[in-house]
């Protein structure tokens, strides 16, 4: 029903010499939540880090094959990275805020990329992000205090403000709750539901049920192999593979 | 048979209480050695500083003689109401022999000798400038402050004992009789030593100072602080943030921390060797100091850097890229100001350990006898801590007490770096979780 | 089952939840067959023991009820774990409604007069035999997890549907012979009917049995007795 946002064909991954991911072919339809799941250190962080070529950054990762936004490879090395990360932008494991005040964590990115010229522009940007990221209410009277100050999940939320700021296509999301309590979770996973009308989301967790609640789409990857993909209620109902199915009801190892 | 079980029990107890008694034991012997070794430090820093401030501290002050002086202008060769320049231009000699003579009776050139010898060799030099800067005096009497001779600083402080023959003694019996006149008449006055910040170097103690030692210090720091800073901070994001990770950096790792190690009288020699006899800049000058310094203090400034640059969690980076920062901007907008503190730090402590070096700057010729202030990096000039060593070196006993009031000088600069270093870490250094 | 799950524990409750499904299907069929027999033999006595041993088919019920209730939210079973929970739900809800068809059975033996016709007896024996043999079956294909044998049962019910119809056709054979009969008569169409009940609610089963299994619910219509679709 949905167009394909990004595509995936036959990527491999490589740190030095270990493999870590192999032959990936993933479709992720647009506007839609895609969740990742799988065993730690299966490649599905890896597989993000490729979306927005955060891999670059490590000198021993080598990165075959092909990754297409809207049928633009983005492993050409025509292509600026700094462009394609103003279009895919990520939430961490860790909330990250910068060590700024929550107007400067904000307006970074839109700094650099030569958004909002004025300030005007500027605060437009920064309070649409915070409400988009439903924190506005919450902060709007100390946008100069530190984003370091704010708790765990306002932090988080923080985040995806900052990742809103430049106006991205993909919002990758690397496990964003993993360091949250239940309340904050809920609070961004009910975010999640609301950004997917405007953002490509992909998810990293290793909570199932936070993949069933949040995503329309599931990956399975196990030892860097994508096994399994299909619709987020058929995985969890009724999966094709065993490896899946034994992975999604506790049976691993 | 429950006996032995009753008793093997007792005993199982037992053991289980000796090995928890023995636990805590061992704990409380290490707080004690800890504590111990701890109170001893500071017992050592208690007689360090103790020492040097009982040897140093009167050296603050100078013993000054009350003399009476009547500025005569037939003497001085100038008429009543001369003008500055003719009274700069006047022969102070006559003046003051005649001045120090009327302080006690003499009965033959001998002893005139020996009064003289007790005021200050620049008595003639205080007579003339009291009037420079005051030329209302002329044609006056007026009471003057005249510094004593060494000597007589260190007997009226006490230093010098009096009990000793007079044949071994720097002062003569009569000298002595002199002193205690004057002590009588309530003459001998104590004062701030202002000579003692604000002269150069000088054979005679009680007009040396350590004016040139600090300008030569200052200078000295000043060009390896400009020299350093720049150089080490660059190479460190160079190497931590934009290197390649691989042999030839973990080689230039390895050698900067080996350079770190190189004892500081290696970097002498090789400052002697290019800077001096290759490029032929000038000996004895701070410029020269600066340069050497600035070469040994680089690895000690890079290594903290690179400490406090691999501090910013890596997390920080990352999320700087997100928004599409390029590695350029993720490292100048936000890892280098948070490794400011740190970077910052390090630098201070590293030219605090640069102040107090001596050994390359003997080999650079900063040890030559400079009396002048130095007024350009270029001059020839002395430092804090080859004054130190210079006048450790000295016979008289007045240098004794400068050169340790030298080393609290040089110890309370140190002192006040290291707060300032500690301050800014603690004041600007954020804090994540 | 593959493997075993990381969780003892998990293991244990599910096994624990799949032997009282087990439990209560061999009571709830028990219970079948002592009934049939009481209607076959007209044998008032063992109706009081009939209608006890549902009450200890309901505690069964209840006592699933919570064990699925623990699991849901202790585990928050997926996949065929969710399957098998949700399945063992049902099934202990299709095998309730057979101990209450059965009970109600035993209690039309009461009015009963001891000389029934031969043939029309032989009629209920036929099904009621049916019924205890697709029981039995769709149990056993819940015990070894065998799909075809679920969906034989499923297929099977036609039969069931199409014995009905011929008891039903005999019970009234016997209406008509004779107006004093209507009261015994209307009570053994109850006891049919009851009977095509019980296969509908062992058809239920063997559907559950089957999403269990595969995942999916079985497709195309329901099987239906060819004299009554006509």
């Amino acid at each position: 029903m949905s167009d394909i946002k990004i595509k995936s064909k036959n990527l491999n991954v490589y740190y030095g010499n270990k493999q870590a991911l192999f032959d990936v072919n993933l479709d992720l339809n647009e506007k839609e939540v895609t969740a990742l799941i799988g065993p730690s250190g299966c490649g599905k962080s890896t597989f993000i880090r490729c979306i927005n070529r955060m891999n670059d950054v490590i000198d021993i990762c080598k990165v075959t094959g092909n990754i297409e936004i809207d049928g633009i490879e983005i492993n050409s090395k025509e292509l600026d990275v700094v462009s394609l990360r103003e279009r895919v932008g990520m939430v961490f494991q860790k909330p990250n805020p910068f060590p700024k005040s929550i107007y400067d964590n904000i307006s970074y990115g839109p700094k650099i990329h030569g958004k909002g010229e004025s300030k005007n522009e500027l605060d437009e940007i920064v309070e649409n992000s915070l409400r988009k990221a439903a924190l506005w209410e919450e902060v709007k009277d100390r946008l100069n205090e530190p984003g370091t100050g704010l708790s765990g999940g306002q932090q988080q939320r923080l985040c995806i403000a900052r990742a809103i700021s430049v106006n991205p296509e993909v919002i990758l999301m690397d496990e964003p709750c993993s360091a949250l309590d239940p309340i904050a979770t809920a609070k961004i996973e009910e975010l999640i539901d609301e950004l997917k009308k405007t953002y490509t989301i992909v998810i990293v967790t290793h909570s199932m049920a936070q993949a069933v609640r949040v995503s329309q789409k599931t990956g399975f990857f196990h030892l860097g192999k994508l096994i399994e993909v299909g619709k987020t209620e058929k995985i969890f109902k009724n999966p094709d593979n065993k490896m899946t199915q034994d992975y999604i009801t506790g049976r691993f190892g | 048979m429950w006996l032995k079980e009753l008793l093997k029990n007792i005993e199982k107890n037992m053991t289980k209480e000796k090995r928890l008694k023995k636990r805590h034991n061992a704990e409380k012997r290490f707080r004690f050695y800890g504590l111990a070794s701890i109170f001893l430090a500071l017992l050592f820093v208690l007689i360090l500083v103790q020492n040097i401030f009982s040897k140093g501290s009167s050296a603050f002050m100078k013993t000054a003689i009350n003399v009476e002086v009547f500025y005569d202008p037939e003497l001085l060769g100038v008429k009543n109401g001369a003008t500055k320049d003719e009274i700069l231009e006047a022969d102070f000699f006559d003046i003051t022999i005649e001045t120090l003579l009327k302080t006690f009776p003499t009965n033959n050139l001998d002893e005139e000798n020996q009064l003289i010898d007790l005021f200050t060799t620049d008595a003639e030099l205080e007579i003339k400038n009291a009037l420079i800067n005051n030329s209302n005096l002329l044609g006056k009497t007026v009471s003057l402050e005249i510094t004593s001779s060494d000597d007589i600083d260190q007997l009226h402080k006490g230093n010098y004992p009096r009990d000793l023959p007079e044949e071994r003694r720097r002062i003569s019996n009569f000298q002595l009789s002199i002193y205690d006149n004057f002590l009588e008449n309530k003459k001998i006055i104590k004062n701030f030593n202002n000579y003692f910040f604000k002269n150069g170097d000088s054979r005679d103690p009680e007009i040396a100072g350590i004016g040139g030692a600090l300008v030569g210090s200052f200078y000295s720091i000043l060009i390896c602080l400009l020299l350093s800073f720049p150089i080490a901070v660059l190479a460190s994001i160079y190497l931590e943030e934009f290197a390649p990770k691989n042999k030839i950096t973990d080689f230039i790792e390895i050698n900067i921390n080996n350079l770190a190690a190189v004892p500081s009288i290696v970097y002498g020699l090789l400052a002697l060797q290019i800077l001096l006899a290759t490029i032929q800049l000038p000996r004895s000058t701070p410029l020269v100091a600066g340069i050497t310094l600035a070469l040994m203090t680089l690895p000690r400034i890079i290594i903290p850097c690179r400490a406090s640059l691999k501090a910013v969690p890596p997390s920080i980076r990352e999320g700087a890229l997100a928004v599409g920062a390029s590695k350029f901007q993720s490292v100048f907008h936000h890892v280098v100001p948070l490794a400011l503190p740190g970077t910052l730090s390090g630098t201070i402590i590293g030219l605090a350990q640069a102040l107090g070096e001596t050994a390359p700057l003997i080999l650079i010729g900063m040890v030559a006898f400079v009396v002048d202030i130095p007024s350009t990096p270029i001059d020839p000039s002395s430092s804090l801590p080859v004054q130190v060593y210079l006048w450790s070196e000295s016979a008289e006993r007045g240098f004794v007490e400068k050169t340790s009031a030298t080393i609290m000088m040089l110890l309370s600069f140190l002192i006040v770096m290291n707060f300032l270093a500690v301050y800014l870490r603690q004041k600007f250094e954020k804090r994540w979780n | 089952m593959s493997n075993e799950h990381t969780v003892k524990s998990y293991e244990e409750e599910l096994q624990h939840l799949t032997d009282s499904v087990i439990k209560m299907g061999s009571l709830t069929e028990t219970q079948l067959v002592d009934s049939m027999d009481a209607i076959i033999k007209v044998d008032k006595d063992s109706i009081d023991k009939i209608i006890k041993s549902d009450e200890e088919i309901n505690k069964f019920r209840s006592k699933i009820d919570t064990q699925i209730m623990t699991l849901l939210v202790k585990r928050a079973p997926m996949a065929i774990d969710l399957r098998e929970t949700i399945s063992s739900l049902k099934i202990s809800q299709d095998l309730e409604r057979i101990g209450d068809l059965s009970k109600s059975n035993a209690k039309k033996v009461k009015p009963l007069p001891l000389d029934l016709p031969e043939e029309l007896l032989s009629n209920l024996k036929r099904l009621g035999d049916l019924v205890i043999k697709q029981l039995n079956d769709v149990i056993d294909s819940y015990v070894n997890k065998n799909f075809d044998k679920a969906k034989d049962v499923w297929e099977k019910d036609e039969q069931v549907d199409d014995l009905t119809y011929i008891a039903m056709e005999s019970v009234i054979e016997f209406l008509s012979k004779d107006k004093k009969n209507l009261d015994f008569s209307t009570h053994l169409i109850f006891a049919t009917k009851n009977l095509e009940r019980a296969g509908d609610h062992i058809t239920n089963i063997a559907e559950s049995i089957c999403y269990l299994i595969k995942g999916e619910y079985l497709k195309g219509n329901r099987p239906k007795g060819k004299v009554i679709q006509e």
